[in-house]
């Protein structure tokens, strides 16, 4: 695994962030076809055979040293955007051994994980920690076990506990959410947080998201995408922030738009725990500029098509409302009326320029 | 261990510890670690059939579950086996190789619980043992009650000699326990567990019922009542008839005859192997359909239920 | 489809041991019964009388207690459901925020949502929390507030916390400054 860090990068203030081809290639693209509605869209993850980034558990990319830098960053400024319930302290110690498990084997090259007994080593380089600890012992890490391994994780991460035909979200990270709030959600069950989502709940995306998620077992996780729009590679688009970034909304011109609207894609996973049998969701997002987007020809084509077309409940709750008639008018030029093929797969080896 | 769908394990050691009951260990074949496990989750052995052709899938609970030192059963000889129990207690020796399913949990401690209450019957300790070895780590109140026949009643106290204490009680033949006393003596806030012969679950179930309890604190394990009248199952789109036979379930009729089906628990609980029912009246043992699903009868699930009619056709 | 609480009219429910019912008035609207049923269904009843005389008996003693304030009757409620054993089913009726504290106290005893019944009545009023300073506005009965805390202009989302017992606040004009809807009152 050759992949270059790129330290520097960030997330606020002066934005320097960008892809690379090969990221601009593996980008998770959300739509697979030329139009958008909500729908029950879970498949099983890490499926032998996959590429990219549906490979592993838990991707690590060119932005993971950057990312993390950011995401510490939040959690100085707010530590409660880190939140655990107490009854959920198994599933905190169910975390640190999957994403442990998951990071030495798919990344041997960076991560380590040694194991006597209870007692273990774990070898983060890109990051530059080395800790032994003694598992199941709190006081041995320098954080509460969750959180300590989140921190080394790209993207977010809820815990949800299983109990009376529903899930609970019990505790998480929300570090670099799409407008949503753990302080405010925790506690609440699948339907009440899934609340505000227009549409799919007419459809019963949600009963049957729900029965699915409940059966999801040890070993075969699932996962999803979902996507929203960012104005800036602006990571922490809390609520609790909304009037630090809401003003963007308002600041894109045909000029800047490019460069300066982001494709937000949160890759979605669900892994059974095994100690605690609760449910752990990754929320892993991806940042890509139309600019960037649009060197695949296929997707610059797909994007217009799109939000061109996608349903105004949806625009409004995802935010897209203020510029998209903006944004409709600028995909224009990447779209010649040629189809599409099916799937999210770039239809290009290369990038054009 | 993250995307094993089977674990191929070796016997460690096999001891019977009872007339009738078996204590087994089991190990990763190749010595890596096995996934860790909750107390109250169960895995599923594939075993040499009676007749030594046809594997039998049995699931298990775990009494104890370590990455490390492996997995600890405790097997009943069943009466009528279908040769899974009776495998274990004739044939099973310690370097025996058997695949098994990653564990899987049914059958979770409630985490809002003020209180526990486990009330087993006999076998039906197993998952309870595994409770009360977290519960104690914990430190969350609880109380056990185990029902065992007169002449096993030595045979839990000595099961549960290293787990005893004030909250751990023995009683000889369900007469001897006042469950409604009991019941109706539990804080608000308790939970209550219960495994063991079907007629007992039934039994602690309609008594929490009777005295109010709502039905999210009372929780059973059952993985289904095997066997009954043989019928015919014709499944429509692969426009075959297999004869299920009295002491063998839909489900292995089904992979018998050479059909890959979908299916999880085998114990009627997670809804994975759900057919849909185009003709006749199935008899439903499951716990995943609704009351109103079953009144449709449109679908049944293949790994418990039965069917009241002489044939059953499905529509696969 | 909001996370919005709805409310059904009350009814005992069918299999319980004991009912108690929770009120923050006296004055119950004949609404918050289901058909065919009152006030009468309920054995044990707990009301608010709002003032410093009454003297009420919180453990065994039937039908009607009266309580100096809400808060002097959820206190003594959290001891008597710390006294009780399972079977009890209980229901209040009143403000929103009145009925979502008896649930809280109730879901801290171990209660499940199958073992309570909730019916929000009277003029709306809402707890809403300030998403961006933690600031809880109480007794807002407008589709907008100011932030007692931070002075943000607020807008109610339709997002409701039971735990909290709060609704979510968002600043109504962070993207575009004195861009404020016009102020309406909240409808039932």
């Amino acid at each position: 695994m050759a992949t270059r860090f790129k330290p520097d990068e960030t997330f606020r203030d002066d934005f320097r962030y960008g892809n690379s081809e090969t990221a601009i290639l593996r980008f998770p693209f959300p739509f697979g076809e030329d139009a958008y509605m909500y729908g029950v869209n879970m498949e099983p993850h890490t499926r032998p055979g996959s590429a990219g980034v549906f490979a592993v558990g838990f991707d690590v990319d060119e932005h993971y040293v950057a990312e993390c830098a950011e995401r510490a960053k939040v959690l100085a400024l707010e530590p409660g955007r880190c939140l655990v319930l107490p009854h959920m302290r198994e599933a905190e110690w169910d975390t640190l051994e999957l994403i442990m498990e998951s990071l030495a084997a798919d990344y041997p090259d960076q991560f380590t994980l040694e194991r006597d007994g209870l007692d273990w080593t774990w070898t983060n380089r890109p990051l530059g920690i080395h800790h032994t600890f003694r598992f199941g012992d709190a006081t041995t890490l320098p954080h509460p076990p969750f959180e300590y391994i989140v921190r080394q994780a790209q993207g977010d991460f809820t815990l949800q506990d299983q109990r009376d035909g529903t899930l609970y979200i019990d505790g998480g990270v929300a570090t670099v959410p799409a407008d949503w709030s753990l302080a405010f959600d925790v506690g609440m069950t699948f339907h009440e947080w899934h609340g505000p989502v227009p549409l799919a709940h007419q459809a019963g995306v949600f009963d049957r998201a729900l029965q699915y998620l409940m059966r999801v077992r040890y070993g075969h996780p699932a996962r999803r995408l979902n996507w929203t729009m960012t104005i800036n590679p602006r990571l922490d688009t809390s609520p609790e922030n909304y009037p630090l970034w809401g003003p963007d909304r308002a600041s894109l011109t045909a000029e800047t738009i490019g460069d300066r609207l982001f494709l937000r894609v949160e890759l979605q996973s669900f892994f059974r725990l095994p100690r605690s049998n609760a449910l752990l969701f990754g929320i892993r997002t991806y940042l890509a500029s139309l600019n960037e987007l649009t060197r695949v020809p296929k997707w610059g084509r797909r994007l217009h098509r799109v939000m061109r077309d996608l349903h105004p409940d949806i625009a409004e709750y995802k935010g897209l409302t203020r510029y998209r008639e903006l944004l409709v008018a600028y995909l224009a030029q990447f779209d010649d009326g040629a189809p599409t093929a099916p799937g999210i797969t770039p239809d290009c080896a290369a990038l054009s320029d | 261990m993250m995307d094993n769908h089977t674990l191929t394990l070796v016997v460690a050691d096999a001891a019977l510890i009872a007339p009738g009951l078996r204590r087994v260990h089991l190990r990763a074949a190749d010595g890596a670690r096995l996934p860790p496990a909750a107390p109250g989750a169960h895995i599923t052995l594939s075993l040499p059939g009676a007749d030594g052709a046809r594997p039998l899938r049995n699931s298990y609970t775990l009494v104890s579950a370590d990455p490390e030192h492996g997995y600890e059963l405790i097997v009943r000889r069943a009466d009528r086996s279908r040769g899974g129990s009776r495998h274990i207690h004739e044939a099973l020796a310690p370097g025996d190789v058997i695949d098994a399913t990653v564990p899987h949990n049914l059958f979770a401690l409630h985490s809002q619980a003020k209180k526990h209450l486990l009330i087993g019957g006999g076998i039906g300790i197993t998952p309870l043992l595994a409770f009360v070895a977290r519960l104690r780590e914990t430190g969350a109140p609880f109380e056990l009650h185990q029902i065992a026949s007169a002449d096993e009643i030595g045979v839990f106290a000595a099961l549960l000699a290293p787990r005893a204490g004030e909250q751990v009680h023995i009683h000889g033949g369900r007469t001897s326990l006042d469950l409604p006393a009991l019941l109706a003596a539990q804080p608000l806030g308790t939970h209550v567990y219960t495994c063991g012969p079907a007629g007992l679950m039934d039994h602690v179930e309609a008594a929490a019922a009777g005295l109010g309890w709502p039905s999210s604190h009372v929780h059973r394990e059952d993985f289904g009542a095997a066997g009954g009248e043989p019928f015919v199952l014709r499944l429509a789109a692969s426009d075959i008839e297999i004869a299920v036979a009295g002491d063998q379930t839909m489900l292995e009729a089904i992979e018998a005859a050479g059909i890959d089906t979908p299916s999880l628990c085998r114990g009627g609980a997670c809804g994975v192997c759900i057919l849909p029912v185009r003709q006749g009246e199935p008899e439903h043992r499951d716990h995943f359909l609704s009351e109103a699903e079953r009144a449709q009868g449109c679908h049944v699930m293949p790994c418990v239920s039965r069917s009241r009619s002489a044939l059953l056709v499905l529509d696969i | 489809m909001t996370n919005r609480p709805r409310y059904a009219p009350l009814s005992p429910f069918a299999q319980a041991r004991a009912h108690l019912l929770l009120c923050d008035g006296a004055a119950i609207p004949d609404d918050a019964f289901a058909p065919g049923h009152g006030l009468t269904d309920f054995p044990e009843r707990w009301t608010v009388a709002g003032h410093a005389l009454v003297m009420p008996q919180p453990f065994g003693a039937p039908s009607e207690q009266r309580f100096r304030s809400a808060s002097h009757l959820l206190a003594l409620l959290r001891h008597r459901l710390a006294a009780e054993t399972m079977g009890l089913r209980i229901y209040a009726v009143g403000s929103e925020p009145f009925v979502w504290d008896v649930a809280k106290i109730a879901r801290e005893a171990g209660m499940g949502r199958e073992e309570m019944r909730l019916f929000a009545c009277g003029a709306p009023e809402r707890r809403v929390a300030c998403v961006h300073c933690r600031t809880v506005n109480p007794g807002v009965t407008t589709t907008l507030v100011t932030c007692a805390g931070c002075g943000a202009v607020l807008t109610v989302r339709d997002h409701f916390s039971r735990v909290h017992n709060t609704w979510m606040g968002v600043q109504c004009d962070a993207e575009a400054p004195g861009e404020v809807p016009p102020v309406e009152d909240l409808c039932a």
